[in-house]
Protein backbone atom coordinates (compact mmCIF):
# COMPACT_ATOMS: atom_id res chain seq x y z
CA UNK A 1 0.00 0.00 0.00
CA UNK A 2 2.84 2.26 0.58
CA UNK A 3 4.49 1.59 -2.80
CA UNK A 4 0.95 2.70 -4.42
CA UNK A 5 0.53 6.16 -2.25
CA UNK A 6 4.35 6.79 -2.90
CA UNK A 7 3.71 6.09 -6.74
CA UNK A 8 0.82 8.17 -7.31
CA UNK A 9 2.97 10.71 -5.30
CA UNK A 10 5.45 10.45 -7.66
CA UNK A 11 3.30 10.87 -10.58
CA UNK A 12 1.42 13.42 -10.72
CA UNK A 13 -0.22 12.60 -14.37
CA UNK A 14 -1.92 9.56 -12.77
CA UNK A 15 -3.98 12.08 -10.26
CA UNK A 16 -5.53 13.51 -13.23
CA UNK A 17 -6.61 10.72 -14.74
CA UNK A 18 -8.24 10.09 -12.03
CA UNK A 19 -10.00 13.36 -11.64
CA UNK A 20 -10.69 12.80 -15.24
CA UNK A 21 -12.19 9.57 -14.70
CA UNK A 22 -14.26 10.82 -11.84
CA UNK A 23 -14.70 13.99 -13.73
CA UNK A 24 -16.32 11.39 -16.63
CA UNK A 25 -18.28 9.19 -14.74
CA UNK A 26 -20.37 12.37 -13.50
CA UNK A 27 -20.55 14.15 -16.27
CA UNK A 28 -24.32 12.50 -17.12
CA UNK A 29 -25.49 13.83 -13.30
CA UNK A 30 -24.02 17.15 -14.64
CA UNK A 31 -26.49 19.95 -14.35
CA UNK A 32 -25.20 22.38 -17.58
CA UNK A 33 -26.20 25.99 -17.16
CA UNK A 34 -26.14 27.30 -21.35
CA UNK A 35 -24.16 30.35 -21.02
CA UNK A 36 -24.35 32.50 -24.17
CA UNK A 37 -22.45 31.19 -27.31
CA UNK A 38 -20.17 33.85 -29.61
CA UNK A 39 -16.94 35.47 -29.50
CA UNK A 40 -15.30 38.26 -27.68
CA UNK A 41 -12.04 40.06 -28.70
CA UNK A 42 -10.85 42.59 -25.96
CA UNK A 43 -7.78 44.22 -24.84
CA UNK A 44 -6.63 45.53 -21.94
CA UNK A 45 -2.98 46.14 -20.15
CA UNK A 46 -1.15 44.34 -17.96
CA UNK A 47 1.13 46.97 -15.94
CA UNK A 48 3.95 45.62 -13.90
CA UNK A 49 6.25 48.06 -11.99
CA UNK A 50 9.15 47.01 -9.12
CA UNK A 51 11.39 48.87 -6.79
CA UNK A 52 13.75 46.03 -6.53
CA UNK A 53 17.50 48.74 -6.93
CA UNK A 54 18.60 52.08 -6.13
CA UNK A 55 19.72 52.69 -9.93
CA UNK A 56 15.91 53.68 -10.49
CA UNK A 57 12.88 54.59 -8.80
CA UNK A 58 10.82 52.45 -10.64
CA UNK A 59 11.33 49.56 -13.15
CA UNK A 60 8.08 49.23 -15.76
CA UNK A 61 6.53 46.32 -17.33
CA UNK A 62 3.41 47.77 -19.89
CA UNK A 63 2.30 45.07 -22.29
CA UNK A 64 -0.90 45.22 -24.23
CA UNK A 65 -3.04 41.93 -23.56
CA UNK A 66 -5.25 41.67 -26.44
CA UNK A 67 -7.28 38.27 -26.21
CA UNK A 68 -10.38 36.62 -27.05
CA UNK A 69 -13.10 34.12 -24.95
CA UNK A 70 -15.19 31.71 -27.71
CA UNK A 71 -17.78 30.43 -25.70
CA UNK A 72 -19.81 27.98 -27.81
CA UNK A 73 -22.61 27.19 -25.28
CA UNK A 74 -23.07 24.96 -22.38
CA UNK A 75 -20.11 26.37 -20.49
CA UNK A 76 -17.63 25.18 -22.63
CA UNK A 77 -14.90 27.97 -23.81
CA UNK A 78 -11.85 28.50 -25.60
CA UNK A 79 -9.49 31.39 -24.85
CA UNK A 80 -6.08 32.64 -26.01
CA UNK A 81 -4.22 35.84 -24.54
CA UNK A 82 -1.14 37.62 -26.41
CA UNK A 83 1.34 39.78 -24.35
CA UNK A 84 2.95 42.52 -26.45
CA UNK A 85 5.54 44.41 -24.68
CA UNK A 86 5.08 48.30 -24.75
CA UNK A 87 7.89 49.54 -22.05
CA UNK A 88 9.99 46.99 -20.74
CA UNK A 89 12.45 47.33 -18.05
CA UNK A 90 12.60 44.46 -16.93
CA UNK A 91 14.77 43.08 -18.86
CA UNK A 92 15.11 40.53 -21.89
CA UNK A 93 13.35 37.31 -21.30
CA UNK A 94 10.29 40.30 -21.30
CA UNK A 95 11.06 41.51 -24.46
CA UNK A 96 9.15 39.17 -26.95
CA UNK A 97 5.78 38.74 -28.13
CA UNK A 98 4.15 35.92 -26.82
CA UNK A 99 1.57 33.63 -25.99
CA UNK A 100 0.05 34.14 -22.45
CA UNK A 101 -2.96 31.79 -21.97
CA UNK A 102 -4.61 29.35 -25.01
CA UNK A 103 -6.72 26.41 -23.09
CA UNK A 104 -9.90 24.79 -23.64
CA UNK A 105 -12.32 25.10 -20.33
CA UNK A 106 -15.62 23.53 -18.53
CA UNK A 107 -17.47 24.90 -15.98
CA UNK A 108 -19.79 21.53 -14.94
CA UNK A 109 -21.70 20.94 -11.73
CA UNK A 110 -22.32 18.37 -9.39
CA UNK A 111 -24.75 18.74 -7.06
CA UNK A 112 -23.83 20.92 -5.18
CA UNK A 113 -20.28 20.99 -6.43
CA UNK A 114 -18.65 23.61 -9.22
CA UNK A 115 -16.16 21.98 -11.06
CA UNK A 116 -14.06 23.97 -13.90
CA UNK A 117 -11.51 21.92 -15.53
CA UNK A 118 -8.93 23.62 -18.31
CA UNK A 119 -6.41 22.37 -20.55
CA UNK A 120 -3.70 23.92 -22.64
CA UNK A 121 -1.43 26.84 -22.17
CA UNK A 122 -1.87 28.89 -18.94
CA UNK A 123 -0.06 32.23 -17.82
CA UNK A 124 3.14 32.12 -15.97
CA UNK A 125 4.56 29.83 -18.73
CA UNK A 126 2.49 26.97 -17.34
CA UNK A 127 0.80 24.27 -19.03
CA UNK A 128 -1.18 21.46 -18.73
CA UNK A 129 -4.31 20.81 -16.83
CA UNK A 130 -6.47 21.94 -14.10
CA UNK A 131 -9.24 21.42 -12.11
CA UNK A 132 -10.57 24.20 -10.07
CA UNK A 133 -13.99 22.93 -7.16
CA UNK A 134 -16.22 24.88 -5.07
CA UNK A 135 -18.26 23.84 -2.77
CA UNK A 136 -20.63 26.16 -0.94
CA UNK A 137 -22.20 24.91 2.27
CA UNK A 138 -24.54 28.07 2.51
CA UNK A 139 -24.60 31.58 1.55
CA UNK A 140 -21.64 32.51 3.76
CA UNK A 141 -19.39 29.80 3.67
CA UNK A 142 -17.65 27.95 0.65
CA UNK A 143 -14.72 25.18 0.45
CA UNK A 144 -12.47 25.81 -2.68
CA UNK A 145 -9.64 24.23 -4.46
CA UNK A 146 -7.23 23.80 -7.34
CA UNK A 147 -5.25 20.85 -8.41
CA UNK A 148 -2.96 20.96 -11.75
CA UNK A 149 -0.56 19.22 -13.41
CA UNK A 150 1.85 21.33 -14.86
CA UNK A 151 4.85 21.68 -17.32
CA UNK A 152 6.74 24.60 -18.49
CA UNK A 153 6.87 26.43 -21.58
CA UNK A 154 9.10 29.60 -22.26
CA UNK A 155 8.75 31.37 -25.32
CA UNK A 156 11.92 33.34 -25.62
CA UNK A 157 13.28 33.27 -29.40
CA UNK A 158 15.03 29.66 -27.60
CA UNK A 159 11.79 27.85 -26.83
CA UNK A 160 12.76 25.45 -23.92
CA UNK A 161 9.61 23.34 -22.82
CA UNK A 162 9.59 21.08 -19.52
CA UNK A 163 7.22 17.97 -19.67
CA UNK A 164 4.54 18.03 -17.40
CA UNK A 165 5.55 16.72 -14.11
CA UNK A 166 4.68 18.59 -11.07
CA UNK A 167 1.90 18.35 -9.28
CA UNK A 168 0.21 21.61 -7.56
CA UNK A 169 -2.95 22.66 -5.80
CA UNK A 170 -3.95 24.90 -3.23
CA UNK A 171 -7.60 24.05 -0.69
CA UNK A 172 -8.61 26.34 1.34
CA UNK A 173 -12.09 28.42 2.56
CA UNK A 174 -14.14 31.49 2.22
CA UNK A 175 -16.03 33.05 4.16
CA UNK A 176 -18.37 35.79 3.07
CA UNK A 177 -20.23 38.67 4.99
CA UNK A 178 -22.96 39.70 2.30
CA UNK A 179 -23.83 42.87 4.46
CA UNK A 180 -20.73 44.03 4.27
CA UNK A 181 -19.94 42.45 1.00
CA UNK A 182 -16.49 41.39 2.73
CA UNK A 183 -14.98 38.13 1.92
CA UNK A 184 -12.29 36.40 3.55
CA UNK A 185 -10.37 33.58 1.72
CA UNK A 186 -7.76 31.43 2.91
CA UNK A 187 -5.92 28.81 1.40
CA UNK A 188 -2.66 26.37 2.10
CA UNK A 189 -0.95 25.08 -1.16
CA UNK A 190 1.67 23.77 -2.93
CA UNK A 191 2.68 26.46 -5.89
CA UNK A 192 4.25 26.18 -9.56
CA UNK A 193 7.96 26.89 -8.05
CA UNK A 194 7.65 24.06 -5.98
CA UNK A 195 7.01 25.70 -2.56
CA UNK A 196 4.64 25.14 0.05
CA UNK A 197 2.92 27.66 1.82
CA UNK A 198 -0.33 29.57 2.85
CA UNK A 199 -2.13 32.61 1.85
CA UNK A 200 -5.17 34.78 4.03
CA UNK A 201 -6.83 37.59 1.99
CA UNK A 202 -9.78 39.97 3.40
CA UNK A 203 -11.59 41.31 0.40
CA UNK A 204 -13.95 44.45 0.52
CA UNK A 205 -15.93 44.49 -2.62
CA UNK A 206 -17.55 47.86 -4.16
CA UNK A 207 -20.06 48.53 -6.61
CA UNK A 208 -17.28 48.47 -9.47
CA UNK A 209 -14.26 47.56 -7.41
CA UNK A 210 -12.61 45.34 -5.21
CA UNK A 211 -9.67 46.24 -2.64
CA UNK A 212 -8.00 43.77 -0.91
CA UNK A 213 -5.04 43.60 1.43
CA UNK A 214 -2.80 39.64 1.97
CA UNK A 215 -0.67 38.08 4.03
CA UNK A 216 1.27 34.93 3.01
CA UNK A 217 3.70 32.79 3.98
CA UNK A 218 5.81 29.82 2.33
CA UNK A 219 8.92 27.80 2.88
CA UNK A 220 11.17 29.54 0.79
CA UNK A 221 10.97 33.51 1.49
CA UNK A 222 8.72 33.05 4.61
CA UNK A 223 6.60 36.27 4.88
CA UNK A 224 4.98 38.60 2.59
CA UNK A 225 2.01 40.87 2.48
CA UNK A 226 0.55 43.05 -0.03
CA UNK A 227 -2.90 44.78 -1.29
CA UNK A 228 -4.66 44.38 -4.70
CA UNK A 229 -7.16 46.45 -6.34
CA UNK A 230 -9.58 44.35 -9.12
CA UNK A 231 -11.37 47.40 -11.52
CA UNK A 232 -14.22 46.73 -13.47
CA UNK A 233 -13.93 48.53 -16.75
CA UNK A 234 -16.46 50.72 -18.36
CA UNK A 235 -18.58 50.85 -19.86
CA UNK A 236 -20.91 49.55 -18.02
CA UNK A 237 -23.73 48.57 -20.59
CA UNK A 238 -22.75 46.56 -23.19
CA UNK A 239 -24.38 44.91 -26.11
CA UNK A 240 -23.68 41.08 -27.27
CA UNK A 241 -23.95 40.08 -30.71
CA UNK A 242 -21.83 36.89 -32.10
CA UNK A 243 -18.61 38.50 -32.19
CA UNK A 244 -18.12 41.56 -29.78
CA UNK A 245 -15.35 43.82 -29.65
CA UNK A 246 -14.73 45.29 -25.83
CA UNK A 247 -12.23 46.79 -23.58
CA UNK A 248 -10.68 44.12 -21.13
CA UNK A 249 -13.60 43.15 -18.00
CA UNK A 250 -10.96 44.55 -15.70
CA UNK A 251 -7.89 45.90 -14.81
CA UNK A 252 -6.20 43.74 -11.75
CA UNK A 253 -3.24 45.34 -9.84
CA UNK A 254 -1.18 43.37 -6.83
CA UNK A 255 1.48 45.22 -4.62
CA UNK A 256 3.88 42.94 -2.35
CA UNK A 257 5.77 44.48 -0.04
CA UNK A 258 8.56 41.97 -0.56
CA UNK A 259 8.46 41.67 -3.92
CA UNK A 260 9.09 37.58 -3.68
CA UNK A 261 8.60 36.64 -7.43
CA UNK A 262 9.04 32.88 -7.20
CA UNK A 263 6.78 32.00 -3.86
CA UNK A 264 3.25 31.59 -3.64
CA UNK A 265 2.69 32.11 -7.38
CA UNK A 266 -0.08 29.97 -9.62
CA UNK A 267 -1.16 30.49 -13.39
CA UNK A 268 -4.32 31.47 -14.25
CA UNK A 269 -6.38 29.58 -16.13
CA UNK A 270 -8.54 32.70 -18.16
CA UNK A 271 -7.02 35.69 -19.33
CA UNK A 272 -9.82 38.01 -17.17
CA UNK A 273 -9.42 35.66 -13.86
CA UNK A 274 -9.11 37.98 -10.93
CA UNK A 275 -10.06 37.87 -7.13
CA UNK A 276 -13.49 39.90 -7.35
CA UNK A 277 -14.95 36.78 -10.05
CA UNK A 278 -13.41 33.94 -8.87
CA UNK A 279 -13.08 31.25 -11.23
CA UNK A 280 -16.43 31.23 -12.51
CA UNK A 281 -18.52 32.50 -14.50
CA UNK A 282 -21.60 34.75 -13.24
CA UNK A 283 -24.30 33.12 -14.81
CA UNK A 284 -23.22 29.21 -13.48
CA UNK A 285 -22.34 30.32 -9.56
CA UNK A 286 -24.01 32.63 -7.92
CA UNK A 287 -22.10 33.03 -4.35
CA UNK A 288 -20.08 35.94 -2.60
CA UNK A 289 -19.42 38.72 -5.10
CA UNK A 290 -21.82 37.16 -7.72
CA UNK A 291 -24.52 38.11 -5.53
CA UNK A 292 -24.13 41.82 -5.99
CA UNK A 293 -25.34 44.12 -8.17
CA UNK A 294 -23.55 42.46 -11.66
CA UNK A 295 -20.61 44.88 -12.92
CA UNK A 296 -22.16 45.24 -16.51
CA UNK A 297 -26.02 45.00 -17.57
CA UNK A 298 -25.54 42.49 -21.52
CA UNK A 299 -28.32 43.60 -23.82
CA UNK A 300 -28.64 40.46 -25.86
CA UNK A 301 -28.92 41.57 -29.66
CA UNK A 302 -29.35 38.64 -30.93
CA UNK A 303 -32.24 37.65 -29.15
CA UNK A 304 -33.77 40.98 -29.49
CA UNK A 305 -33.38 40.29 -33.27
CA UNK A 306 -35.15 36.90 -33.01
CA UNK A 307 -37.64 38.67 -31.03
CA UNK A 308 -38.03 41.47 -33.53
CA UNK A 309 -38.88 39.02 -36.33
CA UNK A 310 -41.44 37.01 -34.46
CA UNK B 1 9.53 88.37 -0.90
CA UNK B 2 9.35 87.45 2.80
CA UNK B 3 5.76 87.02 2.44
CA UNK B 4 5.58 85.43 -0.52
CA UNK B 5 5.04 82.08 0.82
CA UNK B 6 2.04 83.31 2.91
CA UNK B 7 0.46 85.34 -0.18
CA UNK B 8 0.77 81.56 -2.24
CA UNK B 9 -0.83 79.80 0.33
CA UNK B 10 -3.69 82.48 0.81
CA UNK B 11 -4.12 82.41 -3.09
CA UNK B 12 -4.49 78.73 -2.83
CA UNK B 13 -6.88 78.70 0.36
CA UNK B 14 -8.80 81.49 -1.70
CA UNK B 15 -8.93 80.24 -5.51
CA UNK B 16 -9.51 76.28 -4.37
CA UNK B 17 -12.89 75.81 -3.71
CA UNK B 18 -15.36 70.37 -0.84
CA UNK B 19 -14.85 68.73 1.89
CA UNK B 20 -11.29 67.83 3.32
CA UNK B 21 -10.19 65.72 6.53
CA UNK B 22 -7.26 64.70 5.40
CA UNK B 23 -3.77 64.33 7.49
CA UNK B 24 -3.14 63.92 3.89
CA UNK B 25 0.85 63.50 3.45
CA UNK B 26 -0.13 60.01 5.37
CA UNK B 27 -3.26 59.21 2.88
CA UNK B 28 -5.57 59.18 6.00
CA UNK B 29 -7.99 61.65 7.93
CA UNK B 30 -6.63 63.76 9.99
CA UNK B 31 -5.31 67.41 10.10
CA UNK B 32 -1.30 68.86 8.92
CA UNK B 33 0.45 66.99 10.94
CA UNK B 34 -1.93 65.84 14.23
CA UNK B 35 -3.84 62.48 13.78
CA UNK B 36 -7.70 63.56 14.62
CA UNK B 37 -10.79 61.00 15.05
CA UNK B 38 -12.66 61.86 12.09
CA UNK B 39 -13.12 59.62 8.81
CA UNK B 40 -13.36 59.57 5.58
CA UNK B 41 -16.25 58.29 4.26
CA UNK B 42 -16.95 54.63 3.70
CA UNK B 43 -15.30 53.72 -0.06
CA UNK B 44 -13.22 56.28 -0.24
CA UNK B 45 -10.12 56.00 -2.32
CA UNK B 46 -7.12 58.10 -2.17
CA UNK B 47 -3.91 58.53 -4.52
CA UNK B 48 -2.16 61.61 -4.49
CA UNK B 49 1.03 63.20 -3.61
CA UNK B 50 2.07 65.64 -1.49
CA UNK B 51 5.02 68.45 -1.17
CA UNK B 52 7.16 68.30 2.23
CA UNK B 53 9.02 70.65 3.32
CA UNK B 54 12.27 69.57 5.04
CA UNK B 55 11.41 71.38 8.32
CA UNK B 56 9.08 68.97 8.57
CA UNK B 57 11.01 66.35 8.22
CA UNK B 58 12.25 63.80 11.08
CA UNK B 59 15.48 64.97 11.80
CA UNK B 60 17.32 61.88 10.88
CA UNK B 61 16.83 59.59 7.90
CA UNK B 62 16.25 62.63 5.34
CA UNK B 63 19.85 64.70 5.80
CA UNK B 64 22.76 64.63 2.45
CA UNK B 65 25.59 65.54 3.85
CA UNK B 66 24.38 66.35 7.18
CA UNK B 67 21.26 68.64 5.83
CA UNK B 68 17.53 68.08 5.50
CA UNK B 69 16.36 68.72 2.26
CA UNK B 70 12.81 68.91 1.01
CA UNK B 71 11.01 66.06 -0.55
CA UNK B 72 7.68 64.43 -1.41
CA UNK B 73 5.59 61.43 -0.67
CA UNK B 74 2.95 59.61 -2.32
CA UNK B 75 0.68 57.40 -1.32
CA UNK B 76 -2.99 55.48 -1.36
CA UNK B 77 -5.50 55.13 1.05
CA UNK B 78 -8.49 53.35 1.52
CA UNK B 79 -11.41 53.73 3.70
CA UNK B 80 -13.38 49.99 3.31
CA UNK B 81 -15.98 50.70 6.63
CA UNK B 82 -16.76 53.95 8.62
CA UNK B 83 -14.90 52.81 11.31
CA UNK B 84 -11.61 51.81 9.59
CA UNK B 85 -8.57 53.55 7.05
CA UNK B 86 -5.97 52.13 5.31
CA UNK B 87 -3.08 53.93 4.15
CA UNK B 88 0.24 53.46 2.37
CA UNK B 89 3.37 56.05 1.81
CA UNK B 90 6.43 56.16 0.07
CA UNK B 91 8.64 59.32 1.20
CA UNK B 92 11.53 59.82 -0.87
CA UNK B 93 15.02 59.85 0.12
CA UNK B 94 17.57 61.45 -1.44
CA UNK B 95 20.47 58.21 -1.52
CA UNK B 96 23.54 59.99 -4.03
CA UNK B 97 24.02 62.94 -6.19
CA UNK B 98 26.25 62.57 -9.14
CA UNK B 99 28.74 65.29 -10.37
CA UNK B 100 26.09 66.83 -12.33
CA UNK B 101 23.58 66.99 -9.57
CA UNK B 102 21.60 64.35 -10.74
CA UNK B 103 19.76 63.05 -8.08
CA UNK B 104 19.13 59.12 -7.26
CA UNK B 105 16.05 58.77 -4.69
CA UNK B 106 15.26 55.45 -2.22
CA UNK B 107 12.14 55.35 -0.44
CA UNK B 108 11.14 54.88 3.07
CA UNK B 109 7.65 53.30 3.19
CA UNK B 110 5.00 52.71 5.62
CA UNK B 111 1.50 51.27 6.14
CA UNK B 112 -1.07 53.14 8.11
CA UNK B 113 -4.07 51.78 10.04
CA UNK B 114 -6.86 53.79 11.73
CA UNK B 115 -9.62 53.04 13.31
CA UNK B 116 -12.65 55.04 14.92
CA UNK B 117 -14.21 52.57 17.80
CA UNK B 118 -16.51 55.40 18.98
CA UNK B 119 -18.14 57.52 16.22
CA UNK B 120 -19.30 61.40 17.47
CA UNK B 121 -22.44 61.76 19.39
CA UNK B 122 -24.41 64.92 20.50
CA UNK B 123 -22.52 64.93 23.85
CA UNK B 124 -19.21 63.27 23.38
CA UNK B 125 -16.80 63.43 20.60
CA UNK B 126 -15.68 60.85 18.15
CA UNK B 127 -12.48 58.77 19.57
CA UNK B 128 -10.10 56.67 16.72
CA UNK B 129 -6.58 55.21 17.25
CA UNK B 130 -3.95 54.55 14.76
CA UNK B 131 -0.54 53.35 13.95
CA UNK B 132 1.51 54.83 11.17
CA UNK B 133 4.37 51.93 10.08
CA UNK B 134 2.41 49.17 11.11
CA UNK B 135 4.28 46.27 9.61
CA UNK B 136 7.80 47.48 10.70
CA UNK B 137 5.89 48.29 14.30
CA UNK B 138 4.57 44.62 13.81
CA UNK B 139 8.06 42.76 12.95
CA UNK B 140 10.80 45.27 13.73
CA UNK B 141 10.51 47.80 15.95
CA UNK B 142 12.92 45.70 18.38
CA UNK B 143 15.50 45.87 16.02
CA UNK B 144 17.75 49.09 16.71
CA UNK B 145 19.20 49.27 13.63
CA UNK B 146 15.76 49.34 11.44
CA UNK B 147 14.51 52.97 11.40
CA UNK B 148 11.58 54.55 11.85
CA UNK B 149 10.71 57.68 10.65
CA UNK B 150 7.18 57.57 10.90
CA UNK B 151 6.11 55.14 13.07
CA UNK B 152 3.62 56.57 16.28
CA UNK B 153 0.91 55.40 17.97
CA UNK B 154 -1.95 57.42 18.51
CA UNK B 155 -5.53 58.18 20.65
CA UNK B 156 -7.19 61.14 19.08
CA UNK B 157 -11.02 62.71 19.95
CA UNK B 158 -12.45 64.96 17.78
CA UNK B 159 -15.82 67.12 18.38
CA UNK B 160 -17.98 69.43 16.11
CA UNK B 161 -19.81 72.07 17.08
CA UNK B 162 -22.20 74.02 14.67
CA UNK B 163 -23.14 77.95 15.00
CA UNK B 164 -24.91 79.56 12.49
CA UNK B 165 -24.03 76.57 10.15
CA UNK B 166 -20.69 76.87 10.81
CA UNK B 167 -18.87 74.40 11.72
CA UNK B 168 -15.94 74.26 14.25
CA UNK B 169 -13.99 71.38 15.22
CA UNK B 170 -11.79 70.73 18.18
CA UNK B 171 -9.23 67.64 18.00
CA UNK B 172 -7.31 66.57 21.07
CA UNK B 173 -4.61 63.41 20.88
CA UNK B 174 -1.98 62.08 22.28
CA UNK B 175 0.42 60.79 20.11
CA UNK B 176 3.94 58.30 20.61
CA UNK B 177 6.74 58.39 18.32
CA UNK B 178 8.68 54.78 18.82
CA UNK B 179 12.16 56.44 18.60
CA UNK B 180 13.35 58.99 20.22
CA UNK B 181 14.60 60.92 17.34
CA UNK B 182 10.93 62.02 16.63
CA UNK B 183 10.39 62.34 20.56
CA UNK B 184 9.55 66.33 20.01
CA UNK B 185 6.11 65.21 18.42
CA UNK B 186 5.47 63.13 21.49
CA UNK B 187 2.71 63.76 23.76
CA UNK B 188 -0.49 66.14 23.34
CA UNK B 189 -0.92 67.70 20.11
CA UNK B 190 -4.21 69.36 19.33
CA UNK B 191 -6.19 71.66 16.78
CA UNK B 192 -8.99 73.22 15.73
CA UNK B 193 -11.00 73.40 12.33
CA UNK B 194 -13.49 75.59 11.08
CA UNK B 195 -16.00 75.15 8.08
CA UNK B 196 -17.58 78.19 7.13
CA UNK B 197 -21.32 78.20 6.00
CA UNK B 198 -20.93 80.11 3.07
CA UNK B 199 -18.16 77.68 1.77
CA UNK B 200 -18.66 74.16 3.32
CA UNK B 201 -16.13 72.36 1.04
CA UNK B 202 -12.95 74.20 2.60
CA UNK B 203 -11.39 73.84 6.06
CA UNK B 204 -9.16 75.95 7.79
CA UNK B 205 -6.95 74.52 10.42
CA UNK B 206 -4.44 75.30 13.00
CA UNK B 207 -2.53 73.02 15.00
CA UNK B 208 0.30 72.32 17.46
CA UNK B 209 1.98 69.08 16.95
CA UNK B 210 3.88 69.17 19.94
CA UNK B 211 6.71 71.37 18.21
CA UNK B 212 5.49 74.09 16.27
CA UNK B 213 2.12 75.47 15.26
CA UNK B 214 1.22 75.46 11.20
CA UNK B 215 -1.72 76.82 9.47
CA UNK B 216 -3.75 75.69 6.69
CA UNK B 217 -6.66 75.07 5.05
CA UNK B 218 -7.53 71.40 2.81
CA UNK B 219 -10.60 71.32 0.37
CA UNK B 220 -12.18 68.81 -2.09
CA UNK B 221 -12.70 69.88 -5.89
CA UNK B 222 -15.10 68.82 -7.92
CA UNK B 223 -15.64 66.03 -5.68
CA UNK B 224 -12.56 63.91 -6.82
CA UNK B 225 -9.39 66.16 -6.28
CA UNK B 226 -8.67 67.22 -2.73
CA UNK B 227 -6.24 69.83 -2.05
CA UNK B 228 -4.17 70.88 1.03
CA UNK B 229 -1.73 73.24 1.80
CA UNK B 230 -0.10 74.59 5.12
CA UNK B 231 2.48 76.40 6.45
CA UNK B 232 4.64 76.14 9.47
CA UNK B 233 5.49 79.01 11.67
CA UNK B 234 4.53 81.44 9.08
CA UNK B 235 7.06 80.70 7.08
CA UNK B 236 7.51 77.11 5.30
CA UNK B 237 5.17 75.48 2.92
CA UNK B 238 3.66 72.36 2.30
CA UNK B 239 1.43 71.86 -0.32
CA UNK B 240 -0.13 68.39 -1.73
CA UNK B 241 -2.98 67.22 -4.32
CA UNK B 242 -5.07 63.55 -4.43
CA UNK B 243 -7.52 62.30 -6.17
CA UNK B 244 -10.32 60.74 -4.48
CA UNK B 245 -12.93 58.42 -5.67
CA UNK B 246 -15.94 56.61 -3.59
CA UNK B 247 -16.07 53.19 -4.52
CA UNK B 248 -19.81 53.18 -3.61
CA UNK B 249 -20.59 55.46 -5.88
CA UNK B 250 -21.97 58.01 -3.19
CA UNK B 251 -20.99 61.61 -3.38
CA UNK B 252 -20.45 63.74 -0.73
CA UNK B 253 -20.18 67.91 -0.58
CA UNK B 254 -17.48 67.46 2.24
Amino acid sequence: MHHLYSSLFKRPFLWFVILLAFLCTGQPKAIGQTNTKGIDFFSGVDFNFRDINYKTQYEFLIRLSPGFKWSFGDHWQISGQVFIPIVNQYGNSYKYVHLNIFDLSKELRLGSLYLKASAGLFSSSRYGLDLKAFLPLCDWFAFEGQAGVIGSVYMTPYWEIVAPNRFVGTIGGDFYLPRWNTQFRGTIGKYIYNDFGFEMEIMRHFNHATASIYGRWNNYDKFDAGFRFVIALPPYQRKHRMVNFRPASNFRISYTVMYHQYTNRMYRTDPEENERDGWFSRDFLQWGSHTMEPDFRIIEMNKKAKGDKE
Amino acid sequence: MKHFNIIIVLLLLWVLPNNSKAQQYTGTSGLIHIPSAEMHHEGDALIGAHFLNKNMMPDIGFLYNGEKYNTFDYYVGLTPFSWLELSYVCTERIRSKDSQGNIKWSKDRYASVKIQPLKEGKYYPAVAIGCNDVWTAAFYKDRPNVQLYYMNLYIAATKHFIFSNNELGVTLSYRHFYRDYNSKWNGIVAGITFRPAFFPQARLIAEYTGNEFLLGMDMLLWQHVRLQASMKNFKYVNAGLCLQFNLLGKKYLY
